[in-house]
This record gives C-alpha cells, sequence and structure tokens, in this order.
C-alpha cells in the first residue's frame, strides 16, 4: 500500500530538495511495505525512527537553501518544520508507550504533513523563488 | 617536557579557579588573554595616532613636543601618551602569559601547531615595536637604545659602516636615521596587524574583543595607572654624555643589559635559537593524532551543519563528487580536523532512533561511533537503579566526570561534550532510560576545543541547529562546566540535581509546567558575597596594573659606573690601494679599443686597516679592518666604546693602512681630562691630518699634546 503519492505540484524547483522529497516519499512507502502485516512494536519503532532521522536531515538542507536564497519568511517556515518532527516524536513515544499504530490515521497524518507542508510552505518558497 | 606542562597547568589551574571565583567564568581574565590581547593592540593604536598628531618628527624637537604634551595637556595628551606606553607593556605581559597557557594546556600540539607558530613572529613584532617606540622620545632611554641597538645590530655584521655611528656624537647625529625609525614605528604595527589577523585565521568564530566589563575594566584600570603615575621622558638625550643610571622598561628592552655581558652576536643566536626552539615547540614530542572525523557521502545531503560548527575550519562543503541530486558535501581536511567530533553533534543524521540498518551519521570520528555510543548509552542506562538515574556525558577535559559513576549514575565519555547530539539527549529522557542528563564540560568559556560549551548551550537554548526538540523538559537536562581541577563543584552539582529529580518525581509525574526559558538547567553553587567579588576584581586590576607600572621604569639600570666616562673609537677609513694606480703606456692606448680607452689602471682591493689604542700606556685596543664591499674596496670601519674611569688619561693612537708588516702610517697621543659621564670620541679623519680627540665643544676636557 503506498502510504504517500508524489505529485507534480510538489515540486519547488531546486533539485536536490525536489529529489529529497521524492526519495522521502520513496523512502516511507517502501519502508511502510517493508514493515508488512506483522508489525512488532520494535519494526514499527525502527520505521519511524528512520523517517525521523530522513526528514531531520532533509529540513536541515531545506532550510540551508532558504537561507541561501534569502526567503523572507524562514523563521516560520522553520516553525512548521519544527512543528512536523515534534509531532512525529509525540508518535514515537506513544507507540513506544503501546498505543498501537494505526496505519489508515498514520497515513493519513503523514499524508496531512506532507501535502499541508508542501502545499502551503514549500509553494510559497516556490513563488518566492520565481519572483 | 610532559611534566614542566603538567606542572604549569597545575599553576594555571589553581590560579584561574581563583579568579574565576571573583570575576565569574566568562569574565575570567586568564582565559581571555587572547582577546585582551587585541583588546591593547587597539588602545594602543588610538592612543599612538592621538600622540602622533602632537609629536614633531625632527630628533632636535622630539623631545620637546612629547614634555610640553604630558605637562600642558595632561589631561588627554598626558593620559593618551600614558595609556600608550602602559597598554603596550600589559600586551607584552599578556602575550607572554597567553603563550604560556596555551603551552602549558597542550593547545598548540597537532593540527594546533598554527596559531602557535604564527605567533612568534608576533613576538619578534611586538618587540620591535617597542623598542622603535622607545627610541622616538629622545630622551636618555630613547639614546640608550638607540646606541645599543645599532651596536647591536653593527654586531651582525651586514652593514658596511657602523650604523651605530650614527648616533656617536651630537655632531654626527642622523636625523634622517631618526625619521626611519618613525616610518618604522607606523609601519611595523600595520604589518603585525596584518600577522594578528594570520595568527587566528584557523579558529572558525575567532573571538577578538573581551567581554565588555572586562575591557571597561582593562581601560579604567590602566587609565587609573597613567593618572597616578603618569609616563614621562627622562632627560632630553645628549649624545656628547652618557647616562648613569637609566629607568628601563623590562617589558620591552629586558635583554639589552645583556649586551653588556655578551657579544651582540651571541645575543643574536640566543634569540633566534630561543624563536626555533618554540617553534619546533608543536613537535617536541609530537601529538599522537586520533583518527579524524570522517564524511559518510550514503549520509550527508551537504546541509552544512558541521561547517557551520566546526570551531577549526576544518570541514569545507565542496561540489558533489558521488553524482547525486545533491549540490554539495562536507569534506574533512585532515591536516586540520582536531577529532573533537563537534561536527557530529551538528549531523541532524546523527540520531540514535535509526533502527534500520547500521546507524551511521553523515559525518563520523572513527574512534566513536554514534553506533558504538547509542549501545553505551542503552548498556549504561540498564545498569542504573534507584529513584533519580542519571546520566553524564562528560569530556575528555572535564572535572573527572567518571569518578561520579555510582549505582545511580552513569558517565559516558566522549572527546568533547559538543560531539552528543541532542537526539541522545531526546532518547535518555524521554524514553526513560534515566531520570536527568548531566553534560559536563570545561570551565565554561574555555572549551578545549573552543566552543564545544557554547554550542551544547545554544542546542538546549533552542538557538542554534540541531536543536533539542522543544517537547524535552529542560529541567531534566543539566550543565556543569567546570575548571578540571573543580571535582568538588561539579559533585555538588550532581547532588543538586539529583535533589532536583527527586522533587519532580515526587510532584506526582505531574506534567512539568512549561519552563521560563528554555535554557539548561544549572546549580547554584555557592558564590562569593557581590562585595567580596568586586573588591577582588579590584584588587586584581590593582595587582596587575601594578607590576606594569613598575617594572615600566623600574628597577633602574646602571649604564655607567658613577664616576666612569665613556670612551669610543670609531671612524671609517679607505685603506691604501693595494697596489697603485698606474697610467697606461702609450702602447697598451694605441691597442686598446678607443671607447675602451681610460688613462689610468686601477687594481680594485685595499689594505686592511689596522688600529691601536693605548690607554695611559696600556694597550686597550688591537684590530685589523678588513675593507668593506665586495670587492674589498670600500672603507674599513672601526667601532668601539670603553668605559673608563674619569679623570685625567694619555691617548695613544696609531693607525697602518699600507700592509706594511710594522711602523704606523698615523700616529697622535693626547693627554685628556675625562669629567664622569663624557661621552668622548676618538675619530680619525685622513684629510683633516689624521686623528681626532674629542669635538671642540668639549674643551672642559682640557685636551693638551702629550709629550
Amino acid at each position: 500500500m503506498t502510504l504517500v503519492k508524489w505529485q507534480a505540484n510538489f515540486r519547488i524547483g531546486i533539485e536536490e530538495v525536489d529529489h529529497e522529497h521524492q526519495d522521502l516519499i520513496n523512502l516511507i512507502n517502501s519502508l511502510h511495505d517493508a514493515l508488512g502485516e506483522e508489525r512488532s512494536g520494535e519494526r514499527v519503532e525502527a520505521f519511524l525512527g528512520e523517517i525521523l532521522a530522513d526528514i531531520s536531515s532533509h529540513f536541515a538542507l531545506e532550510e540551508k537553501v532558504m537561507r541561501d536564497r534569502h526567503y523572507d519568511v524562514l523563521a516560520e517556515h522553520k516553525a512548521d518544520h519544527e512543528r512536523l518532527l515534534d509531532e512525529l516524536r509525540d508518535l514515537m513515544d506513544a507507540q513506544a508507550e503501546g498505543a498501537v499504530l494505526d496505519d489508515k490515521r498514520f497515513a493519513a497524518q503523514l499524508a496531512q504533513w506532507f501535502t499541508g507542508h508542501f502545499q502551503t510552505h514549500d509553494a510559497r518558497f516556490h513563488r518566492h523563488l520565481t519572483r | 617536557m610532559d611534566a614542566l606542562k603538567r606542572g604549569l597547568r597545575a599553576v594555571f589551574l589553581r590560579i584561574e579557579a581563583a579568579l574565576e571565583a571573583v570575576f565569574g567564568a566568562r569574565h575570567n581574565p586568564l582565559t581571555q588573554l587572547g582577546t585582551l590581547g587585541w583588546f591593547l593592540f587597539w588602545i594602543v593604536t588610538v592612543s599612538g595616532i592621538y600622540v602622533y598628531i602632537f609629536f614633531d618628527t625632527g630628533v632636535t624637537q622630539a623631545w620637546e613636543s612629547l614634555d610640553r604634551l604630558s605637562r600642558e595637556q595632561w589631561y588627554l595628551g598626558g593620559l593618551m601618551r600614558s595609556l600608550h606606553r602602559y597598554a603596550s607593556d600589559a600586551l607584552v605581559l599578556v602575550v607572554l602569559v597567553h603563550a604560556l597557557r596555551e603551552f602549558a594546556m597542550d593547545r598548540m600540539r597537532g593540527n594546533r601547531w598554527f596559531p602557535w607558530v604564527t605567533g612568534i613572529p608576533l613576538l619578534w613584532f611586538l618587540y620591535a615595536c617597542g623598542i622603535t617606540g622607545y627610541w622616538l622620545v629622545w630622551d636618555q632611554l630613547a639614546q640608550y637604545v638607540a646606541v645599543a641597538t645599532t651596536e647591536w645590530l653593527d654586531s651582525i655584521g651586514i652593514f658596511a659602516e657602523p650604523i651605530a655611528r650614527n648616533f656617536l656624537d651630537s655632531e654626527r647625529l642622523s636625523g634622517r636615521f631618526f625619521t626611519l625609525i618613525i616610518y618604522m614605528h607606523i609601519a611595523l604595527p600595520l604589518l603585525m596587524l596584518l600577522a594578528m589577523w594570520i595568527h587566528i585565521q584557523r579558529h572558525a568564530h575567532a573571538r577578538v574583543n573581551p567581554p565588555r566589563t572586562l575591557a571597561v575594566g582593562t581601560l579604567g584600570a590602566l587609565v587609573a595607572l597613567s593618572f597616578a603615575w603618569p609616563a614621562m621622558s627622562q632627560a632630553p638625550a645628549d649624545l656628547d654624555r652618557a647616562p648613569f643610571s637609566l629607568g628601563l622598561d623590562w617589558f620591552y628592552l629586558a635583554v639589552y643589559p645583556l649586551l653588556e655581558r655578551m657579544h651582540g652576536s651571541t645575543l643574536w643566536l640566543l634569540l633566534i635559537g630561543g624563536s626555533v626552539l618554540l617553534t619546533l615547540l608543536p613537535w617536541l614530542p609530537p601529538l599522537k593524532k586520533a583518527p579524524v572525523a570522517k564524511v559518510d557521502l550514503a549520509n550527508c545531503n551537504g546541509c552544512r551543519r558541521c561547517f557551520a560548527d566546526c570551531p577549526f575550519g576544518a570541514i569545507t562543503m565542496i561540489g558533489r563528487t558521488d553524482g547525486l541530486a545533491y549540490e554539495q558535501e562536507a569534506s574533512v581536511d585532515p591536516d586540520m580536523c582536531m577529532s573533537c567530533g563537534i561536527c557530529v553533534g551538528a549531523c541532524p543524521t546523527a540520531t540514535p532512533f535509526r533502527r534500520v540498518g547500521h546507524l551511521s551519521a553523515g559525518i563520523e570520528l572513527p574512534d566513536r561511533s554514534m553506533s558504538g555510543l547509542r549501545e553505551e548509552v542503552a548498556a549504561a542506562a540498564a545498569r542504573l537503579s534507584g529513584d533519580a538515574r542519571v546520566i553524564v556525558f562528560g569530556c575528555s577535559h572535564d572535572a573527572d566526570s567518571d569518578r561520579l559513576a555510582d549505582a545511580s549514575t552513569a558517565v559516558v565519555r566522549l572527546p568533547c561534550v559538543g560531539m552528543l547530539p541532542p537526539p541522545f539527549i531526546d532518547l535518555v529522557v524521554m524514553r526513560h532510560q534515566a531520570d536527568g542528563v548531566l553534560l559536563s564540560g570545561c570551565a565554561g568559556h574555555d572549551c578545549f576545543e573552543r566552543l564545544g560549551d557554547q554550542w551544547t548551550e545554544q542546542r538546549i537554548a533552542n538557538e542554534r541547529d540541531p536543536n533539542l526538540r522543544a517537547r524535552v523538559p529542560r529541567d531534566r537536562v543539566a550543565v556543569a562546566w567546570n575548571n578540571p581541577i573543580r571535582h568538588g563543584a561539579l559533585r555538588e552539582t550532581l547532588t543538586q540535581f539529583r535533589a532536583h529529580l527527586r522533587g519532580l518525581a515526587a510532584a506526582g509525574g505531574a506534567k512539568p509546567a512549561p519552563a521560563a526559558s528554555p535554557a539548561a538547567w544549572r546549580a547554584r553553587l555557592r558564590e562569593l558575597p557581590v562585595a567580596a567579588r568586586y573588591t577582588g576584581q579590584g584588587l586584581v586590576y590593582a595587582l596587575v596594573v601594578g607590576f606594569v607600572g613598575f617594572f615600566a621604569t623600574q628597577p633602574a639600570y646602571t649604564y655607567l659606573a658613577e664616576d666612569h666616562a665613556l670612551l669610543k673609537l670609531s671612524f671609517s677609513h679607505a685603506g691604501q690601494p693595494l697596489k697603485p694606480c698606474r697610467r697606461y703606456t702609450h702602447e697598451e692606448l694605441t691597442n686598446t679599443k678607443f671607447s675602451e680607452r681610460s688613462a689610468t689602471s686601477c687594481e680594485r682591493g685595499r689594505w686592511p686597516v689596522y688600529v691601536e689604542l693605548d690607554l695611559n700606556g696600556e694597550p686597550i685596543y688591537r684590530a685589523t679592518h678588513d675593507p668593506a664591499g665586495l670587492w674589498n674596496d670600500g672603507p674599513s670601519a672601526v667601532y668601539a666604546r670603553f668605559e673608563v674611569p674619569a679623570g685625567r688619561h694619555r691617548l695613544d693612537a696609531r693607525l697602518r693602512d699600507n700592509g706594511a708588516d710594522q711602523g704606523f702610517t698615523f700616529t697622535a697621543s693626547r693627554m685628556v681630562e675625562l669629567q664622569p659621564g663624557t661621552n668622548f670620541v676618538v675619530d680619525f679623519r685622513a684629510t683633516d691630518g689624521g686623528f681626532a680627540f674629542g669635538l671642540p665643544a668639549q674643551d672642559t676636557a682640557r685636551q693638551e699634546e702629550a709629550p
């Protein structure tokens, strides 16, 4: 099952950022596939941990690109990054404490993060770049 | 070498601990010596420019212009002049202690050789600036500096004619040489500034400004010294007299008295040899180098955080080499990396939550892998018991954090606390591997790896990426920056932290109220009362400026014994040609091309000049002086100085310049009466008939022909 689907309007026009966005989506999907049906807590934790690491480094790169291009609302954008990371960490801790990861809810959440973040914040950066 | 370093380090650490109690860690003067040096340099520059406005650059007017400035404009001009002197002296003090401290702390070996080695030319610049500065006052000290320095330079033997002859007596005083010194006193500080800039090139975020309170205190103390003990000129220079006693500035001129005990070239050899030895010090013995940081491209997307955090500029961002769509990747210069691991702490992929495959950060220390660290932390956590379990992350230079280990305290050591990626703290606290995390490092603002403590604090306070996630309660994350000898303070911090953690548990595990500030928790260690601290600071400033003020002129140096006079034998005279010139014969001329004809044939080369001088019949000088010049056709130069008792003396001078085995070309004898302190020159001018004794003005010498 594909958790998140890449959409053409995710593209912001900076090769390395677009590349990582696609990579991230692929990673999330493939990790999710590898989870399979039999999900021990440990495997879910590993899955989430990997996503956290990748998103963290992706945000680091994106913030660098924005800083380089003097993005005027970087602070706001970064705050959204931090919010996403915090929510992911909340989810991880909840899972570690025994909450069962509900695929549907998690997929919806991820989709919301991605589409929500891409469509509002990244799109705004895209407009900044093309201005 | 190691024992010496350890001994010195123990002394420094004890003094620093005392100063920290008085000034606080951030304003500890001994950890701010570099920035204080820069600050003093700027004081010297500004005050120097001001004094220069009123300075008359003529050699005969210089003294008067400065004396007038000090007297008539004591409130500003005099102040500036005093600041110029005392800040320069303090600069010497600060620079020497700075070098000694970097040596004692072993911060100059391995890849840290660069600031050390570039600091040594700075010492030479500093002294050259000071020495030329004292020259400009043109008082008795300046006269001494001029004569001693030029004599010392002459001992190298690179000048055709002794440059000390520029300052032989009032008749021969060279205003042009004086002007040259003025230019040098302006040019050398500029070059020194360039060298200072090079000195700090390998330090990212180099600190060049001291904390404001320290700057204000230093300036205030120097101003107080300047008013209490204004820098004044000594008596005006008089080249026909030699000063008996001088107020020597021992910060700059301490080696000068040695010139009376050893030959100038020996002193040069000592100083140059010493400098070479100092230059080699970083490799005596060479540092056993830990493996440097290594970039793992599979985990590097070129986000630049390691580059931003490296304290030593060892990381550069280069174009991507593996064909991935990223623009850049980090690259480590193995010749600049100190293996501190601060870059690893900055890497966003260094998170222990990763479980798929092998945990590897985008940049890693081969000796201390992130996967190894994660295992060590997990194992340490598993051993902990009790109601307030603490994991201490200590650095390799902290106050013995190892000794804290017990049933409820685990200690994990890293090269530098800055190496710890914040997600590790997140994991330990949020997954209850321990109830609290204590980060223990070097004394505040004196991190061995320069910036580890600052970056750590900023990452915790959400001021620097990668930051510790806001959801991690800061009252479970403590920091302790301690002077390495203050293990007691570290232990006290742990005790208080544990009590605090118990308090949190007693609060019923209810969600703690969000902290007012995201900063890390710190213990309240016992401090001196404010009054005692200010008194202590005042005392320290008074001691330092007292030291500076005293040795700026004291103890006096006796140049010439009270009842003595100086006798100088100095002249420049060309020996006779080896062969006399002869006219070409007519035959020779006709055989020479018209364009190459000349009247006489002169072979180059002259005879050496042999000189004898007897004092009251006793030989005091016998020497042969070779002609100067590559072709041995220049004049032979003589310069010798004798200290003789004042009184009536018979002088016999003889000179031979024709290569004969015996006999003399010129001889002269005089009875002279030398007053104490007279500078009496025996000169020789072949055109004026031979030897000349003293100046016409030295009539008091009551010369007469000897029988």
